[in-house]
Formats: structure tokens, sequence, C-alpha cells
């Protein structure tokens, strides 16, 4: 059996419904990302699941138990909020062991797990400092020490690297992952950014407007996405309709198509002629827009050198295999 | 983008104001200053050591403290269940109860003391009612007990006002943490929410006082200038009909200004406190 | 915090809501019930209902040209204020930034230095000599200026932030308009709202001011407050419908800037 297990859930706000039967499973141990634009009800869900919204109707089972009817205070489920809800009235050390203090955990004890939390976010000499006086990354370590310490069976993270910049992300993310899989924790993960959902989960659940559109590995997820919306949102997906396709390819093809960028070969001996329009430089990646055959696409290029970077209005010969033509609903 | 000259020529757009602020503010805070030191036997500190050795003088000081105190008290607790209320009831409700503790902090002074007395006076509604029912035998509005009943009224508009915006420093999310870990709705308040707004609470404690401590127009119409706080003691010693001491009258007031003075000193500490606590 | 809570916690909280607007309620309600009444003594409903009183109170011509002194000071001292708030502001804002923290301890005087503290130097210093006012509108019109002062100082100089000053004058000025063009073209207007709101607010609390207007000019030149408080052995019904007309004059005014502010937002 899963250990959590969300079955018909149903929220709405007022008269508009959030989401209306949503089903999804997560194993023990398992790192699963809700990912989607902004107002597609990941958020919603994961408070749902922590018992900060109440739902209308369904089921969420935890290890067997439906969490419905319990407060959040008994759930035992720890959570990471966006804007590190650190309690600014107390220092580091008092704000990670007041979950055990709740617990009513003796003196001793508390001390030693604490010391053990920030250890392990590596804040250890941090312990009497106060939120106003760090930074927001070690704020969002603290809050994570906090919601570990006191062995939460499930672990919610809330977008809790969107407030943080470009390089603390990067490095908050692998210190993450990393901490989840030296504890087996089981995890859930709210993101609105696809690179992280494709580089720290298991698995991910694609979102859009209250519904799960797809789930499944990272590799799937990227590879073969199941319509438009999840072309559009994962990747850089070329979407092409349907007879835009058959021209390209020159073969009847019934169904939109979407490829990626990076599966469309630039060479110069390929059968497919094309025109460079435009360039732009990524960093290590040349993304070119090229018109071939009346369909205009985006193709990705690894920057390797100065010379592969082709200038506007050259023509060149593009080879698309069909293994990368993905079929889209 | 300015020059020299435009900023001195500006400067000169500040001396109208500079003149009236000294006229009618600065100049009578100067006088009264120097005065309360200058006595019948010459200049000196006699005035105040008058003050505080005379036992009417001292009763004056002590009943304005107390009732200050006392109304402060009372008023902010109202006000602090009041506005934590007001920010959980549907909007409407909300507003509305809103503007009219807003439209009711103008009603101090003189007509507020006349509802007083129309209420709990001698023959007043609120009197016979409470008689009748045997809760109380007799009730005496110009007392300091009814001093504190009327300051605490005008006090509670303001303390809500004040504190209506201070619960704004509590973030939800620090609830929904708290209660994730395990802390019911209680301890929430004891351990985080109370400590936060703690500042704010003082803060607003000691703009009740100085309210209250400068308070000349309600206890003057309730009582026809009869009762000893400082402001009525200050006020009979320049515009009375007997007994005209100037020279007193500025000690008292100097002391007064003095209280007021640490109060808003307090005030403005810890506001600065407070905006490091609630980032 | 603030969301509708539903059960217990939201019955409670209405409770004390409605708590809170009955005892805030009850003075008024009280008084107005005394200024519609016939007669109410030793009872706890009164008698009979009449308007008799404000029809009185209406046609005193003493009460009348208290009303219209209050009016005639409250609207000087604003006036007042303004001709000297909004250049200082101005300069202030825009040529000497750090003076801003001066000013702001400037203005906690008139609320660390109560009324009655004032008036015993001003009564000393201009009661008589060459510099008598005492007794006069003119005293009170520059008084109520420092009490509006910080009122007023506050709310525009908020105003003056949210607008962005300097960079609202910069632009002007690059497009070529000179300072005085800027400043009354351009920041005037944006300031508009916020002043009317802050005048209207200001005016309220002036309204009721009395310990200035009974302590340096007194009958002499009696405004509202003062007439209010002279008729206090008339008959408590007539003090009654004062009392009431003055609120809803107040109340008229306070809806005013709510309103305005509504606006505003």
């Amino acid at each position: 059996m899963s250990f959590v297990s969300v079955e018909n859930l149903q929220k709405n706000y007022g008269s508009t419904a959030v989401f209306s039967d949503i089903n999804c499973t997560i194993e023990r141990g398992e790192f699963v990302t809700l990912l989607g634009p902004s107002g597609c009800g990941k958020s919603t869900l994961l408070r749902c699941i922590a018992g900060l919204t109440s739902v209308n109707s369904g089921r969420i089972l935890l290890d067997g138990v439906d969490l419905v009817p319990v407060t959040p205070q008994k759930r035992n489920i720890g959570m990471v909020f966006q804007s590190y809800a650190l309690f600014p009235n107390m220092t580091v050390e008092q704000n990670v062991a007041f979950g055990l203090r709740m617990q009513k955990v003796n003196a001793d004890d508390t001390h030693k797990r604490v010391a053990e939390a920030l250890k392990l976010v590596e804040l250890t000499d941090f312990a009497s400092r106060y939120p106003h006086q760090m930074s927001g990354g070690q704020c969002q370590r603290v809050a994570l020490a906090r919601s570990l310490v006191t062995r939460p069976r499930l672990l919610l993270l809330d977008e809790p690297l969107s407030a943080l910049d470009a390089r603390i992300r990067k490095h908050l993310r692998e210190q993450i992952r990393a901490i989840q899989r030296e504890l087996g924790l089981t995890t859930i993960f709210v993101t609105h950014d696809q690179e992280e959902a494709l580089t720290m989960s298991d698995r991910i659940f694609l979102m859009n407007q209250g519904r799960i559109v797809q789930s499944g590995d990272a590799e799937t997820l990227y590879t073969a996405p199941v319509d438009a919306f999840a072309a559009g949102f994962i990747g850089n997906y070329n979407l092409l309709e349907a007879d835009d396709a058959s021209r390209l390819m020159q073969r009847p093809i019934t169904s939109r198509i979407a490829i990626r960028p990076e599966a469309i070969q630039l060479s110069l001996t390929g059968s497919l002629e094309g025109e460079i329009r435009s360039h732009s430089l990524l960093g290590n990646v040349i993304r070119y827009r090229i018109e071939a055959r009346g369909v205009e696409l985006v193709v990705d290029v690894l920057n390797r050198s100065a010379d592969d970077l082709l200038a506007h209005g050259r023509r060149v010969s593009l080879s698309i295999d069909d293994s990368a033509l993905c079929e889209v609903v | 983008m300015t020059n020299n000259r435009g900023k001195w020529l500006s400067l000169l757009c500040l001396l109208p104001f500079a003149l009236f602020f000294f006229v009618f503010q600065i100049a009578p805070l100067g006088w009264v200053a120097i005065n309360s030191l200058h006595s019948e036997a010459g200049w000196g500190i006699e005035n105040f050591i008058n003050a505080f050795s005379s036992r009417f003088y001292r009763q004056a000081m002590q009943f304005s403290l107390e009732i200050s105190f006392w109304s402060s008290l009372f008023g902010i607790i109202i006000a602090v269940l009041g506005s934590y209320s007001l920010r959980n009831v549907d909007s409407r409700l909300r507003d509305f109860v809103n503007s009219f503790a807003n439209m009711t902090s103008n009603f101090s002074g003189v007509p507020l003391a006349f509802a007083f007395i129309i209420l709990l006076g001698f023959n007043g509604a609120v009197t016979l009612m409470l008689k009748q029912a045997g809760i109380i035998e007799d009730f005496n509005l110009y007392s300091k007990t009814g001093l504190i009943i009327l300051y605490t009224y005008f006090q509670i508009p303001l303390g809500v006002l004040l504190l209506y915006p201070a619960f704004d420093a509590l973030r939800e999310d620090w609830r929904e943490s708290a209660s994730l870990l395990g802390a019911s709705s209680f301890q929430f308040w004891r351990y985080i929410g109370l400590p936060v707004l703690t500042p704010a609470l003082l803060g607003t404690f000691v703009i009740l006082l100085a309210n209250a401590l400068g308070a000349y127009a309600t206890v003057y119409a309730l009582t026809t200038g009869n009762f000893n706080v400082l402001p009525i003691r200050i006020a009979a010693m320049v515009a009375g009909d007997i007994s005209l001491d100037p020279n007193m009258a500025s000690a008292l007031a100097i002391i007064l200004v003095g209280l007021m003075t640490l109060v808003t000193v307090v005030h403005q500490w810890l506001l600065k406190r407070s905006y490091h606590v609630s980032r | 915090m603030s969301r509708v809570e539903r059960g217990a916690a939201g019955v409670y909280h209405r409770t004390i809501v409605y708590l809170l607007f009955f005892i805030l309620l009850l003075p008024l309600a009280g008084t107005m019930l005394y200024s519609v009444a016939t007669s109410w003594s030793a009872s706890i409903l009164p008698s009979g209902l009449t308007f008799k009183w404000y029809i009185a109170l209406w046609s005193d011509p003493r009460f009348l040209a208290a009303f219209g002194q209050s009016l005639l000071v409250c609207v000087g001292a604003l006036i007042l204020s303004v001709v000297l708030i909004l250049p200082l502001l101005f300069v202030v804002h825009y040529h000497f930034p750090r003076l801003d923290g001066l000013m702001n301890i400037l203005i906690l005087l008139p609320f660390a230095v109560p009324p009655v503290a004032s008036s015993v130097g001003l009564l000393q210093l201009y009661g008589s000599g060459p510099f008598a006012m005492v007794g006069t509108p003119w005293i009170l019109i520059g008084c109520y200026f420092t009490v509006a002062l910080p009122f007023m100082y506050r709310a525009i100089s908020n105003n003056l932030q949210a607008i962005n000053l300097t960079d609202l004058m910069d632009a002007a000025q690059l497009l070529g308009a000179s300072t005085w063009q800027a400043a009354f073209l351009v920041v005037l207007p944006n300031l508009r709202k916020g002043l009317m709101v802050a005048l209207l607010l200001s005016f309220s609390f002036l309204f009721g001011e009395f310990v200035f207007a009974n302590l340096l000019v007194g009958t002499r030149y009696e405004t509202l407050q003062v007439y209010l408080n002279n008729m206090r052995n008339s008959s408590g019904h007539f003090n009654s419908a004062l009392v009431i007309s003055y609120f809803l004059f107040v109340l008229l005014l306070t809806l005013a800037a709510n309103r305005l502010n509504k606006d505003k937002d």
C-alpha cells in the first residue's frame, strides 16, 4: 500500500472549485514534486495535506489513516514555507527546539537533537542568532532544521527556494535532496520552476487548473509530454499543428507534434533546408530560430566554440529523427 | 539638479513656519521652563520643592498618575480584545465598527462629560438601572473611580486605532508553522503572538498614559474644575479666581511636561525595537 | 491575520465586536435619547419625545454665533497650516532630506507639551504688552496651528514619500519645467487627496478643542466647546441637543474624509 494516498479530493473557494477529484499516491521515502503554473492548485493541495486548509470532500491517507479529521497539531507533518516563517522573537536554537518543546521532550534530549539538526544544515555556529540577523538562505536552512528535528513522517516544502537568489537556490537544492536521501524521508515539494523539479525529484506531478495532467519521473515528463500544456511547460518544445508537421517531415501526420529543440540536429548535409532567422546566447547553449519549409523552429545547440555561432541569414541543413517526434493532444 | 542659490532661497520659505512655531510653541515652553525656577524667594528650585513637599500638590500628582494608569490599563485590555476580534469578523461588520470607533474618538472632552452625567450621574439612567437591579448601592461619578471609568471610555477608540494595525505584524504563516509543530492556540499566543506584539502593546499603553495625563477638558467639564489633578491645578493658578501664581503653575507644568516627555521618549524607543522584531 | 472564522471562534469574535460597539454607543445613545425627550429624570426611560430642544438650539443666536466662531477659527488655523506646512515639507523633502529627522522630533513637541502647560506661558507672554493677543481669535488660530501640525505634517510627509517627490521633480525639470512650475503643476495635484483627508481629520480634532479656547479666550470669543461648557446650568435636554448637533457635524466631516480616502485607494 502506498505511504501517502490522496483520494477524490475536492476543494472549493466559495462557488469555484480549486480542484475536484484529485487522486495520487506517493511511496515511502519518495521525493515527489508538484509542478505547475501559479493558480494551478499545487499549493492548495499541499496545504490540504498539511491540514492548514480544509477540504470539501475526499480522503488523505497517511500510512493508512485518514488525516482529514485530524488537526495540524497532531498530524506530525513537517513543513517549510516560502517565507521561512521563523519566529522573530526566538533565537535559531529556540526556533528549532520549538517543536520538541511542544512535544514536551526533556531539556537534555532537546539540546542534543537541536544540535544534530543544526549540524545537518551546517548552521551550528548560528545557534544564538536571531532571524533578522541572517540571510534568506540561512533562514531557510533553519526552517528546514526546525521541521526535521521533530522526526515527522512526511515533509512538505512550499516553494521554499523562490525567495532566494539563483546561486543560493542551487546550493540549497542539493542540500535538501542530500538530507532527504540520508533520512529516507517522504517529501512533497511544490514549485513552479521546472528545472528544480527535474533535478530534484523521483517523481513529478504536473498540474494545471486543478488537475494532475501528467505524472512520472523526470525523464518521462521531459521526453514524452502528453499534451500541449505539458510540452509547453516542461521544456522549450516546438509545438506543431498536424498540417505544419506533415509539411515539415514530408509525410502525412495526423496529430499535433512536439519536438525538443536539442533533438533537431544542425548539419551541413541534411535533407531539410532552413534559414537562420535569429539567435540568442544562453551561456552554454545557443538558441537559434530557424525557418524551414514555412515552419519556424527553435533549435538548441551546444556552444562549444566561437566557430559554432552561425550568422543571421545563413542557410543550414537540419535533420529530425522520427523518434524525436512526440505526439501530443 | 539644484544649485546653492536655490537652496538658500528655499530656506527662506522655512522662515514663516519657524516664526509661528517659535511664537506659539517654543516661546511659551521657554517661558514656563525659565519661570518655574523663579519664585518670591528669587531664582532657584523653590517651586519644585514646594510642589513635592506640599500634600495638596502631591495629591494632584498622585491622582493624575492613578487615573492615567488605571484608565490606560483597562482601555488597552478592552482595545486589544476588541481589535483582535475586529480582525476576525467579516469585512462589513469590521469596517462599520472600525469607522464607528474612529468617530467616537472625537467624542471626548466637554460633550463626553455631559453624556456621562446623563447616564451615570446621581440620577442617571444607568445608575438607576444598576441600583434597581441591586448591583450597586450608590455611585459617585464625580470621584476618582468615576473619572477612571470616564477616562477609560475615551481611551478605547484611541487604543483600537493604534492596535488594529499592530496585528499586521503577526504573520499568518507563523501561526500555521506553530500549529504544525504541535502548538495549540494558547501556546501560540504565549510563546510567539504576545511576545511579538509586546512592543506595540507597550507603545500604545504609553501613548494612552500621555493622553490621560494631559487631559483637561473632560475632568474640568465634569467637576467644574474641582477635582485635584495636575492639569486642573495648573490651570487654576493662571486662570482661576483666587491665588494666581504663574511661577508655581510653571513648576507644576514642567513636572507634567517632564512626565509626558519621559512617556514620549519611551514610546519612541519602543517603536524602534518593534521594527526590528517584526521585519 | 484577518480571516473569517467559523464555529465557536467566530461566535466569540462577533460577540466581542458587538460588545465593543455597544460600549462605545452607550453614551451617545443616552445623549441622543435625552435630546429628544420631553423630560427624563429619576427614571430609566424618558417620559415623551419631542424635537423642541433642537428647535430651541438652532434658533439661539448665541449658539449660532459660537458655531460660526468655531468654524472661523478652525478654518483660519487650517489655512495658516497649509500655507506654512506645504512649503516646509516641500523644502525639507526636496532640498534638505536630513532635516526630516529633526522635524519628526519637533512635531513631537505639541504631544509632549500638553495645552495646559503651554497656556501658562501663553497667558503671561501675550496677555498684555506689545504682543497682546489673549482674548482674541488670533492667539487661538496660532495655537490651533501647533495642534494641527503633527497630524498634517505626518500625513503629507507620508504622501510625499509615496509619490516619490524627487523623481517627479527631476522628470518634470528634465522636460523643461522650472522648480515652481514643477511644484505647482506636478506635485501639488498629486497631494490633493491626501491633503483633503488630513484637513478634514484635523478639522474635526480642532473643532473639539477646549483647553486653549477656554483658558486663552473664554467668553470673549466664544467657540462652540466653550459655549457648551457655559451652558452647563441650562436644561440637560438643551445640552444634549447641542452635543448631538456637534457630533452629527463632526460625523459628516469624518464620513467625507472616509469617502475621499476610499477614493484614493
